[in-house]
């Protein structure tokens, strides 16, 4: 077996050339020879330098199915968590026998991590960034980042974001993601599975549709579409999306202080800052100042990544607002906190365009500004000054309650008594 | 008046509490002073050059004998036994301690007061006539329209920090006692061609470093859509107002900039979106709170004038007092009356505990339980019987509140000053003393009758200098207080910013040159029925520059 901690590191080197090259062999195969693509990919490209992980969930099999066609012993990673469903854990079995798969590894987060961070083996409940972070992130990690690339399981039906995804692709760091289910619909799968007999999770048929982490799984496995809310709840309620490990190795978390109030609490924010110099067209997990957005709107649309849009004092909010979808996340800018104008934008948002994702306060966001940032919709708070954390955290906010003026879509409705007037509605 | 319901109870409750937990974390440290100081502006609270300084917001002027007990209280028990009566039809405390403030506005609220948005980048205290609902000459009351934006204003989540501060003053008469063109935004009530009655709206007047006469930006907006209107003027100012200079941000700069038709049209894209929406105002909720403002229960009574010709020869201070300080009210046989606050040798504005308690009285034995500040810095009994008139001048004479000088020569608005204000160049106050000392005999204000002195101690103009008939400013100059004296303005509807005639002068020479002014318009005016401000429209700077400087 390759030994993965001799991988060169690599130089985060866009060529262009190599990039073409890429490109060009998006051409090459038919759209659903997805045994094709993965036979190139690991033979002629990058022999020995990818990696294949898989989540043993629903549509897994699929994947696995043709790994087994092209080479039994290529090695797939499993990350085990820990807080899988036993259905899963035999189903591992299953499928190693079925496929006759020699090779999976499953990657386990470090005791001592688990020992550290979730020791109740709660921290799931109370942090699922962080939860991720030690069960998936960190053990992938360690054996992968070195790799050329990897395989995903994406297709480029799960979402709107995705209608553009091609085979191959290159990153920003010049590695290189491999798609073999690009062209797939989930009507594909299906028929997939039936054409070659694949045994289906043991909980498929007790309308589990999107299973991971067992404790998680619960809430994703509720909604109709699991994947339409993916990135909706984007915090909490959708373990593991930060960690798309049937996509992108991301690495969305970077020091973990708890800066992100949301929800009642403080999270490990996902997004980290814009950076002069990112971008547009392969960002990820940040928020897109929007000059920058729309002077690279096709860019930006184009890239398949989860995004954000920040919103800075003097931004006219009005020139995205048909691309407010887009983002799963929008900042308001407040540089200095008696500077206003995000009050506005974040009305014009939410009120006039509809805005339903997230709406977060960054900069200057102290204590006694966030009632009427929350009046003008937003939901989330980077915070950084201690005493306005401590202030949330313990509940003691020192607020007004009630309005006179309707602000906001929760406002009372026109017509309705007394007007202009309502008590605040329990905010979190 | 209005009265507070459960809610507006609770609403100012909640905010007291707010405010205290934020002096306890002012005085733990959790705040710094960058951080608490826009929290302490907008409740009011300003540190001045000796002290914390406490404003208190008396929303359109408007009080009851009960709440101007409360502020005689405060002045007794926290303050140094006085209280100052402001422009901005608001009373001021100048010595409270800062551990006291949370006290004070729990004192308040009991009382259905506060000092919420008297200060910081908001809203203000919204202003009006301070004969109001009494006035002969008023197409309507504007106090319940101002009642309801007092209470859209107040804590608006997207408003609270503004480019800088803004000032919204309305007039339901034909005159503008409320120099509503010298406001961020004036309502002039008015009536459509079809006969209903709505609001004209004004803006981008003030006064300040670079004073402004407000411009129409629409001639009638109907109450159901005044909310709208104004929220989309509001958020056109907050987005697009400078905030790069402090001096450059409020909206009349703005509305200079970038010119009255594209600021018009801005507001106007707004106000397509928010026309018809929750802020339309319901007519039932117009009426609602207009019963707060229900006349009074006026009596019939035989005697409705005074024979104000009679009283002069029989007593005349009490005579000069009826001629001056009377104004005519809507109900037959009852007039408004303006208790002076601008005793010879006195700080205009000011008035005592004993005083404030006595002016309560006052107001609850013959004024309907009604009192008004006025922005010329006194106290109006707005609906006063005339037949009780006499015993009300006797009890003003009682408190030395008695002069008969409302609109003359020393009734001088004035600000602050050096005395008290971290912001001055020049003190004010002692000036204003000494002009009224200079002018203070009766037969001497009569012949000159209604002439306008309006002093402020810097730039910023809170005494109203730009729009005095006379207008005189304290400026610095290599370290000796001068002052610049303006000649012209008038704050009413025909608005007019003064001329500067030319270089400052020392305090000392200021009672002579004012005197060399007002000779001057003695000996030129056409008869003594051609007041001040006509005879200087007439005449032109010339005269009085010479008058001034001499013909050098
Ligand atoms: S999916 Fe849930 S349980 Fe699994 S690692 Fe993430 S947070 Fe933890
Ligand atoms: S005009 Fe100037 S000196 Fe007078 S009160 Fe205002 S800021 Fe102070």
């Amino acid at each position: 077996m390759l030994d993965l901690a001799l991988s060169p590191i690599r130089q985060h080197k866009p060529d262009k050339l190599r990039q073409l090259g890429i490109m060009s062999l998006n051409g090459m195969f038919d759209e659903m020879d997805g045994a094709g693509v993965l036979r190139q990919a690991v033979t002629e490209l990058l022999p020995g330098d990818i990696a294949i992980v898989s989540s043993f969930g629903a549509d897994s099999v699929v994947l696995l199915h043709m790994v087994a066609e092209v080479d039994r012993t290529l090695p797939v990673y499993f990350l085990e968590t820990g807080k899988h469903f036993p259905e899963t854990l035999a189903y591992v079995e299953t499928l190693k026998r079925h496929l006759g798969l020699a090779n999976v590894i499953a990657l386990h987060p470090d005791p001592s991590d688990v020992a550290r961070f979730d020791a109740g083996g709660d921290l799931w409940e109370t942090d699922p960034d962080s939860c991720c972070h030690i069960r998936k992130t960190e053990p992938l990690d360690a054996r992968v980042s070195g790799l050329g690339g990897w395989v995903t399981g994406r297709k480029r039906f799960q979402t709107a974001e995705r209608g553009v995804l091609p085979h191959f692709e290159l990153t920003a760091d010049d590695r290189i993601k491999v798609n073999p289910l690009a062209y797939f619909s989930d009507a594909d799968i299906t028929a997939y599975k039936l054409k070659y007999g694949l045994p289906e999770h043991p909980l498929y048929s007790k309308g589990y549709k999107s299973i991971g982490c067992a404790p998680c799984t619960s809430v994703v496995a509720e909604g109709e579409d699991p994947r339409a809310g993916r990135w909706r709840g984007l915090n909490k309620k959708e373990c593991g999306i930060h960690f798309d490990f049937n996509g992108a190795i991301a690495k969305p978390m970077a020091a973990q202080e708890l800066n992100l109030f949301k929800d009642g609490k403080f999270i490990a924010d996902p997004f980290r800052p814009w950076v002069e110099g990112d971008d547009p067209a392969a960002a990820r997990y940040t928020h897109i100042p929007l000059p920058v957005f729309l002077d690279n709107r096709d860019a930006v649309l184009a890239n398949p990544h989860p995004l954000g849009l920040l919103v800075s004092p003097g931004d006219k909010v009005e020139l995205a607002r048909g691309d407010l979808d887009r983002f799963v996340s929008i900042a308001i800018n407040f540089p200095a906190f008696t500077d206003g104008r995000g009050y506005s934008s974040a009305r014009l948002l939410v009120e006039r365009y509809g805005y339903k994702g997230e709406l977060r306060a960054v900069g200057d966001v102290l204590h006694d500004q966030i009632s009427h940032m929350r009046r003008c919709g937003i939901t989330a708070f980077v915070v950084r000054h201690e005493p306005t954390k401590k202030a949330l955290i313990e509940g003691k906010l020192a607020t007004v309650d009630i309005f006179y003026q309707p602000v906001g879509l929760t406002e009372i409705p026109l017509g309705t008594r007394p007007f202009l007037r309502r008590r605040a509605v329990e905010n979190a | 008046m209005y009265r507070y319901d459960e809610f507006d109870a609770a609403f100012v409750q909640e905010r007291t509490a707010q405010f205290s937990d934020q002096v306890a974390r002012r005085l733990t440290g959790d705040l710094n002073e960058d951080q608490f100081r826009p929290l302490r502006l907008m409740n009011g609270l300003y540190l001045q050059l000796h002290a914390y300084m406490l404003r208190i917001a008396v929303p359109y002027g408007t009080m009851n004998a009960r709440q101007m007990r409360m502020l005689a209280h405060i002045a007794r028990t926290y303050d140094r036994g006085y209280g100052h009566f402001t422009t901005r039809q608001n009373i001021q405390f100048n010595w409270p301690k800062l551990r006291d403030v949370p006290r004070i506005l729990a004192d308040l609220a009991s009382v259905e007061m506060h000092s919420i948005q008297t200060s910081g980048n908001c809203i203000r205290n919204i202003t009006t006539d301070q004969f109001a609902g009494a006035a002969a000459d008023e197409i309507i009351d504007p106090r319940p329209v101002a009642e309801i934006l007092r209470q859209w204003s107040s804590l608006h989540p997207e408003f609270s920090y503004l480019p800088r501060k803004f000032k919204i003053a309305m007039t339901g008469a034909t005159a503008d006692r409320a120099a509503i063109r010298f406001h961020d935004i004036g309502l002039q009530a008015t009536t459509s061609k079809l006969g209903e009655i709505g609001w004209q709206v004004w803006v981008g007047g003030g006064l300040g470093r670079t004073p402004m006469i407000g411009k129409m930006i629409s001639g009638f907006v109907p109450h159901e859509h005044l909310l709208a209107y104004l929220e989309s003027i509001l958020r056109v100012y907050n987005r697009y107002g400078r905030r790069d200079n402090k001096f450059k941000a409020r909206i009349k700069i703005l509305v200079h900039e970038e010119g009255l038709d594209s600021i018009r049209q801005q507001v106007e894209e707004e106000f397509a979106h928010l026309k018809g929406g929750v802020l339309t105002l319901p007519q039932e909720e117009l009426d609602r709170i207009t019963r707060y403002f229900a006349q009074p229960d006026y009596e019939l009574v035989n005697q409705t004038t005074v024979d104000v010709a009679r009283e002069k020869i029989v007593n005349p201070p009490y005579g000069r007092w009826l001629e001056r300080n009377l104004n005519a009210h809507r109900q037959p046989g009852y007039v408004s009356v303006t208790i002076s606050l601008k005793p010879v040798g006195g700080a205009p504005g000011d008035a005592t505990d004993t005083q404030m308690d006595a002016i309560a009285d006052l107001a609850e034995r013959y004024s309907a339980n009604e009192l008004r500040v006025s922005h010329e810095q006194n106290i109006v009994l707005p609906h006063v019987k005339v037949t009780d008139l006499p015993a009300v001048y006797a009890a003003l004479v009682d408190q030395g509140l008695a002069d008969g000088n409302a609109g003359q020569i020393t009734d001088i608005i004035c600000c602050p000053g050096l005395d008290f204000c971290a912001l001055a160049n020049a003190r004010s106050i002692p000036l204003a003393q000494e002009l009224t000392r200079k002018f203070q005999s009766p037969e001497r204000q009569a012949e000159i009758g209604d002439l306008k002195i309006k002093i402020s101690g810097c730039i910023n103009a809170c005494g109203h200098h730009h729009v005095g008939h006379i207008g005189i400013l304290g400026v610095e100059k290599k370290g000796t207080e001068l002052y610049q004296i303006t000649v012209g303005g008038d704050a009413t509807e025909n608005a007019a910013i003064g001329d500067i005639l030319g270089h400052g002068f020392v305090a000392d020479a200021v009672p002579d040159a004012i005197e060399r002014l007002v000779d001057t318009y003695i000996a030129r005016r056409t008869s003594a029925d051609e007041p001040f401000i006509t005879a200087y429209r007439r005449l032109g700077k010339e005269p009085f520059k010479e008058a001034l400087y001499g013909n050098a």
